[in-house]
């Protein structure tokens, strides 16, 4: 299954690696990654396109108790083509 | 005042009165600070120990465990304590120097990526940019190691920080966040989870390592008392129901007990509490507890369906949650069904001939020990024995390596353990294997003369090993034959501990006793069969009552 997660964090230096280490470890395929810095590098914003036989809330979960995240959505590839159409 | 004066400020003022470490070059000013700072430093001899001595101090208190190491190869050593107090949820704080900031980058000296280290091994991690950051910093990591599901903390702090002026230190800033905000738990969840108990004809409560880190174990032992539902316990839960609680089937699992997997396999209804379906426990995820609904109250929101969809989940505090869900239970068939199991499948302690039979020695040992006695296991059979045949009344009072199994933990995890409690009697009961894995660690015990009582149960084999190499592997048991072992006690002796060994079943009561009464530390080494096994053992990828009692 593909999802799509929407995320935003308050940035470090390190607060990228640590969201990919995550998806990786957890059994997630990362196929698409878009981010930038904002709020002069204050803000993170990362959307990311996955992949993986496990449910998506597996990964989204452990991403959301990640310290400095403050937001993450996911939906399921059904669900992007409804919110793009 | 510098950065390193700082640091030994903010952690007096965290209520730090003491800290394990090893000193090396690039934490060199932090130890000048530490030289006449007023806190309490241990000198472990690995930081590998320094970091099991935290955990150790942390798990036999409640409070939080800081450890201190250098640069590099320090650094690196700390990890697997760091793994195993992330594996086990302990509040831990690790202070690692770092090379200056002008050289960060360039492979300089001692120099490894620290913070991309800790990663995957700690719960989070930080690295100090500038002296006014430290503050904040050590805030935020206390706060982080002890909020929710505790775990480990790195902080990497560079050589040119810890040297260089820091802003006069007032007092840390509290923390206002949104988790100092407690929300009530939504009623109709205690509405349902209430009515799935009553309405349950087999209950079954599955109590795991969270309790206690909640504090939560007068709690559980009201729910108890107040619905008299039989309960089963973890490895991490061993100590959180007491042990001669009339419905409590001691620890479930791989090596649980037989009343324990069976009833699991049984219940209508699973209530995990603090609990977080690990393999060893569950066997055949998809064959546990089958025939069950699942409520699962865990403070960590991504255990929930983790690995078993849970019917009803609920993530507050345990504190809170346990208390409203009391409800009276109408199950007397199920409690009888628990109570004739439990005497069918009692442990039995008749063995024949003379050699020692270490799960008789380890009850023995359990009846003999002082009430409040703090018992730290290491890996391996004997960790299995005394989950199985030892006994506490407190999750406090045993301290194992349960999810990473870190062998060469139990004899640092003592250190730490009779640091925090001066008082109480701590025995570490360790394996011929583990015992030489942080074996350094007797200089340890030896600089600050700790009373701790070391069982060493010597098969001159890597047990659990050659356990499954006998069952699983032809009996090929490749690399697991130890019979080229040192003289344990003439290695202790060299640490002025006195020690004995003992051979057969007569020598015991007398050596036991002079165990626990040594004034100092004491070695007692046990030579035991190697031909003896762990039972029962759930073999891999079978449902937990399948389980094999003998070599047959």
């Amino acid at each position: 299954m593909k999802y799509l997660l929407i995320i935003q964090g308050e940035n470090s230096p390190e607060l990228l690696e640590r969201l990919l280490r995550v998806c990786r470890h957890r059994g997630f395929r990362v196929q698409n990654i878009n981010g930038e810095t904002t709020e002069n590098e204050k803000s993170l914003h990362v959307t990311l396109t996955v992949c993986s036989d496990r449910p998506v809330g597996l990964l989204s979960k452990q991403i959301e108790k990640l310290f400095g995240i403050t937001q993450v959505a996911a939906m399921g590839q059904e669900q992007v083509i409804k919110a793009s159409a | 005042m510098n950065g390193a004066n700082f640091i030994v400020q903010a952690l007096k003022q965290k209520n730090i009165t003491q800290v394990f470490g090893y000193p090396g070059g690039a934490i060199m000013p932090l130890y000048d600070a530490l030289y006449d700072g007023g806190l309490n430093h241990l000198l472990c001899r690995h930081e590998q120990g320094a970091a099991m001595a935290a955990i150790g101090y942390a798990r036999a208190t409640g409070n939080v465990g800081v450890c201190i190491a250098t640069s590099g190869p320090g650094a690196t050593n700390l990890v697997t304590g760091l793994a195993d107090a992330l594996l086990d949820s302990i509040p831990v704080v690790a202070i690692t120097g770092q090379v200056a900031s002008n050289l960060i980058g360039t492979d300089a000296f001692q120099e490894v990526d620290v913070l991309g280290l800790s990663l995957s091994c700690c719960k989070h991690s930080f690295m100090v940019q500038s002296a006014d950051q430290l503050g904040p910093i050590i805030e935020q990591a206390f706060k982080i190691a002890t909020s929710g599901r505790p775990g480990p903390v790195l902080i990497d702090i560079p050589k040119d920080i810890q040297l260089g002026d820091a802003p006069e230190f007032t007092s840390l800033k509290v923390l206002a966040t949104e988790n100092n905000l407690s929300t009530p738990i939504d009623p109709s969840l205690i509405r349902q989870t209430r009515e799935m108990i009553k309405s349950a004809s087999k209950p079954l409560l599955y109590v795991g390592g969270g309790v206690g880190m909640a504090n939560a174990t007068q709690e559980l032992r009201n729910f108890i008392q107040y619905t008299y539902i039989p309960s089963v316990c973890t490895l991490k839960g061993i100590g959180v129901i007491e042990h001669d609680s009339e419905y409590f089937m001691g620890m479930v699992g791989m090596h649980g007990s037989k009343a324990a997997n069976f009833a699991i396999q049984e219940c209508d209804l699973l209530i995990a509490v603090g609990a977080r379906f690990d393999d060893r426990v569950t066997g055949k995820l998809d064959e546990f507890a089958s025939h069950a609904k699942v409520i699962h109250l865990d403070i960590d929101a991504a255990e929930i369906d983790k690995l078993r969809l849970a019917d009803l989940a609920i993530t507050d505090d345990l504190k809170e949650v346990l208390p409203a869900i009391e409800i009276e239970t109408f199950i007397s068939a199920w409690q009888k069904h628990i109570l004739t199991m439990k005497s069918n499948f009692a442990n039995r302690y008749d063995h024949p001939g003379e050699a020692i039979y270490a799960p008789a020695m380890l009850r023995q040992l359990a009846e003999m020990k002082p009430a409040d006695t703090v018992i730290c296991s290491d890996v391996g059979q004997h960790q299995m024995w005394v989950a199985q045949h030892m006994f506490v009344d407190r999750p406090e009072n045993h301290i194992s390596s349960s999810g990473l199994g870190t062998m060469g933990f139990g004899i640092p995890a003592a250190v730490g353990a009779q640091v925090a409690r001066p008082n109480d009697t701590v025995i570490a009961i360790s394996g011929d294997g583990s015992f030489m894995m942080n074996v350094q660690e007797l200089g340890t015990i030896k600089r600050k003369k700790l009373p701790i009582k070391i069982l060493l149960i010597d098969n001159q084999r890597l047990g659990m090993v050659r356990q499954w190499q006998k069952l699983f592997f032809d009996g090929r048991y490749s690399e697991t034959i130890l019979t080229d072992n040192p003289d344990f006690v003439t290695l202790a002796s060299a640490f002025d501990i006195p020690g004995e060994t003992i051979v057969i079943k007569s020598q015991l009561q007398d050596a036991l006793t002079r165990l626990l009464e040594s004034d100092g530390p004491y070695l007692l080494h046990v030579s035991i069969s190697e031909e003896e096994n762990v039972w029962p053992l759930v073999p891999p990828g079978a449902a937990n009552d399948k389980m094999m009692e003998s070599l047959q």
